[in-house]
């Protein structure tokens, strides 16, 4: 399955804005306002984020396995990775870390230098709620919980040279994330196949007009900006028809929820329909009992999370040169493991960047080592570098975003502390 | 009701048969789902309901973790729903002494620091007398020392070996103080070593109970929130939770998320502070503090009213309760509150479904209440029997098939371009049937009944 559909319409552009084609509904076209194929529009038009949360604070230590720390192997008798080289040992990157074996599918993407790795990342704010340091996190204000959007969503409110179409930015699943709430338009989508008004065909455009009509009427606020979106989402998927695309080169996502997640947003970016930020979520990381080293269920996670993430980038192949997935979690777990052979909440993990211009094939940061003296608290990883430098060098290195004062309010955003996952 | 009660325990006791667990088990699941649904709808007893649901979202446990699944039947019939009108107390003791919950936030699993059961002990004396009886090492003697051996480690590497702080946490984050009710994460851990030894037997599908394991009891003094405890033991425990239930924070943290669902997604202090007076006032009564709540000016305020977004629970049981459809034994509805994005005692993380009209009104979640509310108007929502001719009765006059349909399903409150719509559409077909059909449709379909 190759693109189709839009290329036998014709676009013109007008005003920047507007879109004119033909077999269109034409109420569609008075208010289209979207950036399917425009290779003459600003270049980040073309580009798509994906951001994948790992709720739940993922165990960083044994994802990006800091084998060459000697502290590792004292504080983990019963879960650490093995040394490389040993049997279901961690997968060398660099002399120092190592992958999870489980995360073996991602690492052909490491050598090949498309794949950008940042440790000892986090929240300057030490939470250790799960639900505050998500919410720092998706708001990219810590320390703040009231603000009431999130940092993609800034994004998109500030950076006004993409056009904003309902898939501009899209969750998968049926609850709109934290850091795509706000002002801009945000969808969240279950399944691209049965979005949309299910009736009788005959009769679908039929009600979905007619339920439009009520929600313009009747409705206010959030309820009547999101239905609108919906009937505008609607029209654009028939249009384009993202669940033709069958996965390319061989790619086989894995039959997880995750695995769906992302196999669909691969359909959305390959449709052209507009997409720049999009979100997937995937759980299962708050392993306080019985977590597992190279087997077990931390490894049943990763297998999950790596296969998935290179399914999609096999999947998407050279269109990887627009796409960057960033990977994060609201923190990570204790240097030791503790009484159950479990980990419990830590500070500072590992996030993954893979596509477009990342600065691949390295292990970012700096290290503050597991030394006891090094550690927060006496017991985590200390965060070295502040996620809102990660997630604004990725913003202005891909999207090129350049108010991250807005996408960051109260920070001063600094390019010298920037860890250098992204090519400049 | 009773009948539905019945068929899961019969459910239940089936699964101890052992034969295709897998199927065995969503089907109690499903089932469990199901009757909170149909009590939902069915319930006399309207605001006890709403409690049940308050509560259980409030201490929420998770099916979908190991055992949890076989204990949550109990949890609901003997831990929520006793107390869901009782004293806060009460629910918190009867919360934290669940098998449920005590598996869910791994309580179960925390023990003082070098702390061992005693059948290790006797484990390990058993070995030592046959290392230390005279007589061949080698044959079957040699082996049997080395499979004690052996069953000694395994013994050993599954038992818990330290503190675990989840529980403590969430206790204090979500349970009671909230998360800016002024504790630190020193008192964290010292709640969770005073809940050291508040454990379960072992759970299987029968069940389990509530057990204090002395052995594994932290006996060192512990400081929580400036307070000492020290007695020691299991009491030590409920004086914890004695005192959480008291203070200042917990009563108006939680008497605020009353608010946030009774009131509007952003109460006005007036309310909150009326419900916190009447939990200092009556000892936490939980009654009273909902009258002080309701009673307020605040919840009466006419610009508060019909602010909030119904969950898709609340939009699934009042549009069977508008249509007077009748639930069946089939877990129908509550498959359909799952694909609306609320899975009954799914929610893995402990902070419950949120209450908020931001986390459940969004494009694609309004599109699936949409078809939802054409699937009840065409009589095919799995899981109901529904007769339409107990919304309004058939009539040539269309004005009066919508006055009907406005009063029964909108409390009259459809607004001019609500009635112009539903009107309209109507009109397209001649059939009677089908006319009252896209009436209903629409009707649940609007704006106005999105609202709570």
């Amino acid at each position: 399955m190759t693109d189709r559909s839009i290329d036998r319409r014709v676009f013109v552009k007008a005003g920047g804005l507007a879109l004119v084609s033909l077999g269109i509904d034409p109420i569609f076209l008075t208010r289209a306002a979207y950036a399917v194929r425009r290779p003459d529009g600003p270049a980040n038009a073309r580009k798509t984020l994906i951001c994948v949360f790992q709720r739940g604070a993922v165990d960083g230590l044994n994802m990006i396995v800091p084998h060459g720390d000697p502290s590792y192997y004292q504080d983990r008798p019963g879960i650490a990775i093995g040394r490389p080289g040993k049997p279901d040992g961690a997968l060398d990157l660099d002399g120092y870390f190592g992958l999870h074996p489980s995360l073996a599918p991602l690492l052909p993407y490491y050598r090949d230098g498309s794949l950008a790795i940042v440790h000892a990342v986090g929240s300057p704010y030490p939470s250790r709620s799960h639900f505050d340091a998500q919410g720092y996190m998706e708001s990219g204000t810590p320390g703040v919980k009231s603000t009431p959007d999130g940092w993609l969503n800034r994004y998109m409110a500030h950076a006004r040279d993409h056009e904003d179409t309902p898939f501009r930015s899209v969750a998968m699943g049926s609850q709109l994330p934290h850091a795509l709430r706000g002002s801009s338009t945000a969808l969240a989508i279950d399944n691209l196949q049965t979005f949309g008004i299910r009736t009788r065909p005959n009769t679908q455009d039929r009600v979905a007009s007619a339920f439009e009509e009520l929600y313009r009427g009747s409705a206010s606020g959030l309820v009547a900006s999101s239905a609108e979106e919906g009937f505008e989402a609607i029209r654009m998927l028939k249009a384009a028809n993202p669940s033709a695309f069958e996965p390319e080169n061989g790619a086989r996502y894995p039959t997880s929820a995750f695995g769906r997640q992302m196999r669909q947003l691969a359909q959305l970016v390959k449709a052209r329909i507009g997409l720049e930020i999009g979100f997937a979520d995937v759980g299962g990381w708050d392993t306080h009992v019985n977590q597992g080293a190279s087997q077990g269920q931390l490894a049943g996670r990763l297998r999950d999370f790596g296969g998935t993430i290179a399914a999609f980038a096999q999947d998407l192949g050279p269109r990887m040169a627009d796409v960057v997935v960033l990977t994060m979690s609201e923190f990570g777990r204790t240097v030791s493991e503790n009484g159950n052979r479990g980990t419990d909440h830590g500070r500072a993990t590992a996030m993954l960047v893979l596509g477009g211009n990342a600065n691949g094939g390295k292990v970012h940061g700096h290290w503050p080592t597991l030394a006891p003296e090094k550690r927060e608290y006496g017991r985590d990883l200390a965060v070295t570098t502040d996620f809102r430098d990660l997630f604004g060098e990725v913003l202005v290195g891909h999207l090129g975003s350049a108010e991250l004062s807005a996408v960051f309010p109260g920070y001063k955003s600094d390019p010298s502390r920037w860890v250098g996952a992204m090519r400049r | 009701m009773r009948d539905s009660v019945q068929s899961m325990d019969a459910a239940a006791n089936r699964s101890a048969r052992p034969q295709r667990p897998q199927s065995r088990l969503r089907r109690l699941t499903g089932q469990f789902q199901q009757l909170a649904v149909t009590r939902a709808v069915l319930s006399q007893r309207q605001l006890y309901e709403v409690l049940v649901d308050f509560w259980t979202n409030h201490f929420n446990v998770f099916l979908g973790k190991g055992q949890v699944r076989y204990l949550a039947p109990d949890y609901i019939e003997r831990v929520i729903r006793p107390h869901a009108l009782g004293r806060f107390e009460d629910l918190l003791v009867a919360t934290a002494q669940s098998p449920a919950m005590l598996f869910y936030l791994d309580n179960a699993q925390s023990v003082a620091q070098g702390s061992e059961p005693p059948r290790l002990a006797q484990m390990e004396q058993r070995l030592r007398r046959m290392q230390t009886t005279r007589g061949n090492r080698m044959g079957t003697q040699g082996d049997r020392i080395r499979q004690a051996e052996l069953r000694l480690e395994q013994t050993r590497a599954r038992l818990p070996q330290g503190l675990n702080e989840n529980y403590a946490r969430e206790l204090l984050e979500l349970h009671t103080l909230g998360v800016d009710g002024g504790y630190t994460q020193e008192d964290v851990i010292n709640v969770a070593r005073v809940l050291t030894g508040w454990s379960a037997n072992r759970p299987g599908q029968r069940g389990a109970r509530f057990v204090f394991n002395t052995w594994a009891h932290d006996t060192d003094e512990k400081i929580v929130l400036g307070q000492k405890f020290a007695l020691g033991g299991m009491e030590e425990g409920m004086e914890l939770l004695r005192m959480l239930s008291r203070h200042p924070s917990t009563m108006r943290y939680i008497s605020r998320k009353l608010c946030v669902r009774l009131v509007s997604d952003d109460p006005p202090d007036g309310c909150v502070a009326a419900g916190a007076r009447a939990w200092e006032a009556s000892g936490g009564d939980i009654r009273e503090v909902l009258r002080a709540i309701i009673t307020s000016p605040e919840f009466w305020n006419p610009e508060l009213r019909g602010t909030k977004t119904k969950t898709p629970l609340e939009f699934v049981v009042s549009a069977v309760r508008a249509i007077d459809a009748e639930p069946d034994k089939t877990p129908g509805l509550a498959r359909l509150v799952a694909r609306l994005g609320q899975p009954l005692l799914m929610h893995q993380a402990p902070n419950g479904y949120p209450e908020t009209q931001q986390s459940w009104v969004n494009a694609g979640a309004l599109l699936n209440r949409l078809n939802t509310a054409l699937g009840f108007a065409a009589g095919r929502v799995p899981g109901a029997k529904i007769d339409l001719t107990r919304v309004v009765a058939l009539s040539d006059d269309l004005d009066e098939m919508l006055a009907g349909v406005n009063a029964a399903i909108l409390n009259g409150t459809a607004s001019a371009n609500t009635l112009r719509v539903m009107r309209q559409q109507a009109e397209l077909t001649s059939d009677r049937r089908q006319a009252r059909a896209v009436l209903i449709g629409y009707a649940i379909g609007s704006p106005e009944f999105q609202r709570q």
